[in-house]
């Protein structure tokens, strides 16, 4: 496959919320490529739009207008299903708040997206079991979310959001709630899963962290005002 | 997925347990409703399908207009048998009259009996009942024969092959036994068997029988080919009328004109216009309505109880439903899970529901008079029924829920900030007052029938019908007859009989219209109405009131032949301004002697319920009659006297048991079909406020947890607990408020409409529509307050801490 294929690609990306009479500009006019294998950083201060902006990538909002190509296919007009479809191939989503079902143990929210892909069992089980020993949850299978700690929810969430292989993982201050100790091996994990050839794009509010991304993209009022490369990261590839 | 599925319903329910009992307590409440108003429904539409031809089977039933004042019959003249035999396209003809109550001897035992039919032998060729023993075609073609019902020879015999060829004596012929059938579905020809007419026939000539057209004493059934020929079977129905029965009646110096009316099988038993319909109890198509009615509002406030709560839960799952679109699921998925969830909350509820009707079928079988056992249970066609409304329940409940909640984006319920308001509150509110207002309606249908009732009850009739024992005699028996001036006079001697009376009816039975003659303006004019014959002491038995003239005298001897005494609406309708010494003729006028002249006239009482005016009444001195024996007791010692007076009757009449009821009961039993609708509706309501109580106290728990931070913010403001009670109980209080201002005018319309049957009635004051309001806001608020206390006593630290 060719490195230089964008996963991601907008143009002019907008996003306008309007509520009873207050219009909020959340994204002006935003340009964004991303390639497959990239580990992308979005930073910017509160209220600047980087969770708009990474809802819309992982296709749960559509801008107001802007064009926005999803492996190359243009979704800007995509059907609510037909944006599921993708969805459920090629995406996994890591939230700040985990959002984790709390009515399901570990296990059963880790299998969830095969549920949807409909995976075999054998082959549900199968991958589950390895998710889990990858994140060091096994252990825990059958206990449900409240009876976990921060950092092992967000163990788990990031088992489903890898569970399906997807190309691209987006998260949302995956570190936001837990403490250094807990963040740093949330950062492990995902920049694991980057080395291991899925891209990711992430957002958040801690330097250290962004520290792990090739790339940090500066957001402002909705619009990119800066992007970096990550000299030590590239360093590190090169090496 | 599926299992997926269930496993997050099945924790969601043990994890919400007040919610879950709501829910599942209010649909299996609905859902038993259901079953047992199914039951009801089907039993009653069932009559009749047991017979193969019921579709073609008409009986003839007659119009007589009569003086410009309408009667109908469902019995009919003996000479339209051979009549409706000569018509075109009518395979069979059959004619049968009841028996009315027969002794029956078997050896040396003896039962009463008063389900017989005298019917010839076409009567199974029409009805094809099955038979156990014997041969449908032949028997009933000889006299003297007799076909039992199963339970009967059972019940004579010990079983159907015994019977065979055994005599059973009455008390006028013996019959021997011919044939056993079974009756093994409900028809109004309730008979438990089966005398060969030509036993009564053989006895009079044929040309007298043949002449007989205003004698309206049998039923009348032919077979069709098939249900297309009832319009030309009625063409030839009125031929006849108009070319022989009108004639025949007009040479006979009737001023009546009659119509036949060919009735299909299947519609009598709902149909109430005919009189002399006595062969099984009436059905009612109201009640039918009525009962189904109940049933779909008793379903319908228990979905509206899921449906809102549902939604009112929405804020809690509305992650989850998020979580699930991130994770691939379309809406169409998450939509099939929130309806599967409900129907499997369903399930258990119908779970539930069976035993629910399994513990009050015996109830509802009083209530309905029927006899369902659960056998049922496991029959395809009622399992079927109930699979019908779990999925049907399931999905309309289920529906709103999950087309509301499929709908949140997930990229707005999963900022974890933020939480989505529970659904339309506007909705919910409305629902709430839909349910509230059908309760309402049901509690003042209560009050309503429940006064009318009450009023019906202890209206003065003009009478006294309370302390009068009435004794039944046995017709036929006439040495009985003649002994019945020495019985009273037996009876009267004990000092708790206070006075007796013997009568050929009583009130609140059938009264036949006599044709008479009476003085008007110099003139005899013809005139028909309601006549009794009694003995001396009729009125003073029933405590009747004179309003001018005298009672009859046993001193005077003409008053038996030409004293007659009428009522006031009599008085009134003939406009008699001074009635005493008016001239009556009654009978054939060339007899000269049927002159009368009225000698009393009695205050108007109540003959027959307060359903009709008091009509005008003539009352004749008949001392013989034989119908009745009224016996005014004295309040004390009754079942002593009781003894005492079946001692003294078996003395004079060791055959037949006595058989006795109380005047008050029997005049009473006119208001069954209210009494019956009182308890229905009783009922009823009790279970609508119940189920919409339950969905309130829901709601009230759901607001209270939502508004726990405010309340908190509030206390250490410094609000009082009864300020905050104020403060959640005041929406709901509203809510009831407005389904009293929609009830009430819906209430008073339906309930003016069902007084209309009484010609006695209540007011529809207002403040029975402020009691019912009174009581559903009372009941509201007690089950809101209940969660508003707990709420306001929450400690606000705790509270604020959530
Ligand atoms: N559903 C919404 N309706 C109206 N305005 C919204 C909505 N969601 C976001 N906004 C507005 O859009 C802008 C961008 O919001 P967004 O959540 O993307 O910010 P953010 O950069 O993620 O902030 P933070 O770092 O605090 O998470 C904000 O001004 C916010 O108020
Ligand atoms: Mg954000």
């Amino acid at each position: 496959m060719n490195k230089e294929e964008l996963v991601i690609e907008t143009q002019n990306l907008q996003k306008k919320y309007i509520t009873d009479t207050v219009e909020t500009t959340a994204l002006a006019g935003v340009d964004l490529s991303i390639k497959r294998g990239e580990f992308v950083a979005i930073m910017g201060p509160s209220g600047c739009g980087k969770s708009t902006l990474l809802n819309i990538l992982g296709m749960l909002d559509s801008p107001s207008s802007g064009v926005f190509k999803f492996l190359g296919q243009d979704i800007s007009n995509a059907t609510e299903r037909q944006r599921a479809k993708l969805r459920k191939h090629n995406l996994g989503f890591v939230f700040q708040s985990f959002n984790l079902i709390d009515e399901l143990t570990v296990e059963e929210n880790i299998a969830l997206p095969l549920a949807y892909l409909g995976v075999s069992k054998a082959e549900t089980n199968k991958r589950v079991q390895e998710a889990m020993e990858r994140m060091g949850i096994a252990h825990r299978r059958n206990h449900f979310p409240q009876q976990l700690s921060g950092g092992q929810q967000q163990r788990v969430a990031i088992a489903r959001a890898t569970v399906s292989n997807p190309a691209l993982i987006l998260a949302d201050e995956p570190t936001g709630n837990l403490d250094s100790v807990h963040g740093r091996e949330v950062m492990a994990m995902l920049a694991e899963l980057n080395e291991s050839g899925t891209t990711v794009v992430m957002v958040t509010h801690s330097p250290s962290d962004a520290e792990y991304a090739h790339r940090i993209v500066n957001l402002f009022d909705g619009q990119i005002v800066t992007e970096n490369l990550n000299v030590k990261r590239h360093a590190a590839e090169l090496l | 997925m599926l299992r997926n599925y269930f496993k997050i319903a099945f924790r969601n329910l043990l994890r919400n347990k007040v919610y879950s009992t709501i829910n599942i307590v209010g649909l299996a409440i609905g859902v038993a409703s259901c079953i047992l108003i199914f039951l009801y429904v089907k039993d009653e539409l069932s009559y009749e399908n047991h017979f193969s031809k019921a579709d073609r089977i008409v009986r003839v039933a007659g119009e007589v207009i009569f003086e410009g004042h309408q009667d109908a019959f469902s019995v009919t003249p003996p000479p339209l048998y051979d009549a409706v035999r000569e018509f075109s396209g009518v395979e069979s003809v059959t004619q049968f009259f009841q028996a009315g109550k027969q002794t029956v001897w078997y050896q040396d035992q003896s039962f009463t009996e008063d389900k017989l039919l005298f019917a010839d032998s076409a009567f199974f060729r029409v009805f094809d009942y099955a038979f156990v023993a014997g041969n449908p075609a032949t028997a009933l073609s000889t006299p003297n024969a007799i076909v039992l019902t199963e339970e009967l020879a059972q019940k004579y015999f010990g079983g159907a092959a015994q019977a065979m060829g055994q005599v059973l004596r009455f008390s006028k012929d013996s019959y021997t036994v011919t044939g056993v059938y079974r009756d093994q579905g409900h028809s109004h020809i309730a008979a438990s068997g089966l005398l060969s007419r030509l036993t009564v026939d053989s006895q009079t000539p044929e040309d007298v029988r043949n002449n007989q057209w205003f004698n309206l004493n049998r039923y009348t059934y032919a077979l069709l080919p098939d249900p297309q020929h009832i319009p030309d079977f009625q063409k030839q129905l009125d031929v006849l009328t108009e070319a022989h029965v009108n004639p025949w009646i007009k040479e006979n110096r009737l001023s009546a004109h009659v119509k036949y009316i060919a009735q299909p099988l299947k519609s009598i038993h709902f149909d109430t216009r005919y009189g002399g319909d006595g062969l099984s109890p009436k059905g009612n198509i109201s009640y039918v309505y009525i009962f189904g009615a109940v049933a779909v509002f008793l379903l319908l406030i228990a979905c509206i109880n899921y449906m809102n709560l549902a939604t009112a839960r929405s804020a809690k799952r509305a992650k989850e439903v998020g979580l699930r679109k991130v994770v691939g699921a379309d809406r169409s998925q998450i939509i099939w899970q929130f309806i599967g969830e409900s129907v499997l909350l369903t399930l258990i509820a119908v779970l539930l529901a069976l035993a629910l009707v399994q513990i009050f079928i015996p109830n509802f079988n009083t209530l309905t008079d029927k006899n369902f056992t659960s056998d049922f249970f496991m029959h395809w066609e009622f399992l079927s029924v109930v699979l019908a409304i779990v999925l049907f329940v399931g999905i309309v409940a289920g529906s709103y829920p999950a087309f509301f909640l499929s709908g949140f984006k997930p990229a707005d319920v999963l900022k974890s900030d933020k939480h989505p308001k529970g659904g339309s509150a506007t909705l919910r509110r409305a629902l709430v007052v839909l349910q509230f207002s059908i309760s309402l309606i049901m509690i003042i249908g209560t009050i309503v029938v429940f006064m009318q009732m009450h009023f019906l009850k202890n209206s003065d009739l003009g009478f006294k019908k309370e302390q009068v024992m009435v004794i039944d005699i046995p017709s036929g028996d006439s040495t009985l007859v003649q002994h019945l001036p020495l019985i009273k006079q037996k009876l009267e001697q004990h000092p708790k009989v206070l006075q007796t009376s013997n009568t050929l009816s009583i009130p609140a039975e059938g009264l036949s219209r006599t044709l008479m003659l009476m003085e008007q303006d110099g003139e005899m004019v013809e005139k028909t109405m309601d006549a009794i014959a009694v003995d001396h002491d009729f009125i003073p038995v029933l405590g009747i009131q004179m309003q001018a003239g005298r009672n009859f005298s046993p001193n005077i001897k003409t008053d038996e032949r030409s004293g007659i005494i009428i009522n006031e609406a009599a008085a009134k309708w003939l406009g008699w301004a001074d009635p005493l010494g008016k001239k009556v003729i009654t009978g054939n006028e060339e007899i000269a002697d049927n002159s009368a002249r009225v000698i009393g006239v009695v205050k108007d009482f109540h003959i027959t319920s307060l359903h009709s005016e008091v009509q005008p009444l003539a009352i004749f001195l008949v001392p013989q009659s034989a119908g009745y024996l009224l016996a005014r007791l004295a309040p004390e010692d009754q079942a002593a006297t009781i003894q005492f007076i079946q001692e003294q009757w078996r003395t004079f009449d060791p055959e037949h048991p006595m058989e006795y009821f109380f005047m008050d009961e029997f005049f009473d039993k006119q208001y069954r079909a209210e009494e019956k609708m009182l308890t229905v509706f009783g009922y009823f309501a009790g279970l609508t406020i119940l189920i919409a109580c339950l969905g309130l106290f829901g709601l009230a728990s759901f607001t209270a947890e939502q508004r726990t931070k405010e309340i908190g913010i509030r206390k250490v403001l410094g609000s009082s607990v009864s300020d905050i009670v104020l403060l959640l109980s005041k929406d709901f209080a509203l809510l009831v408020l407005l389904a009293i201002a929609l009830a009430s005018p819906i209430a008073w319309y339906g309930m003016r409409q069902w007084l209309q049957d009484f010609a006695y009635r209540v007011d529809l004051s207002w403040w029975i529509f402020a009691i019912a309001g009174f009581a559903a806001l009372a009941i509201a608020l007690l089950t809101v307050s209940l969660q508003a206390v707990k709420a306001a006593l929450l400690d606000p630290v705790k509270a604020l801490r959530t």
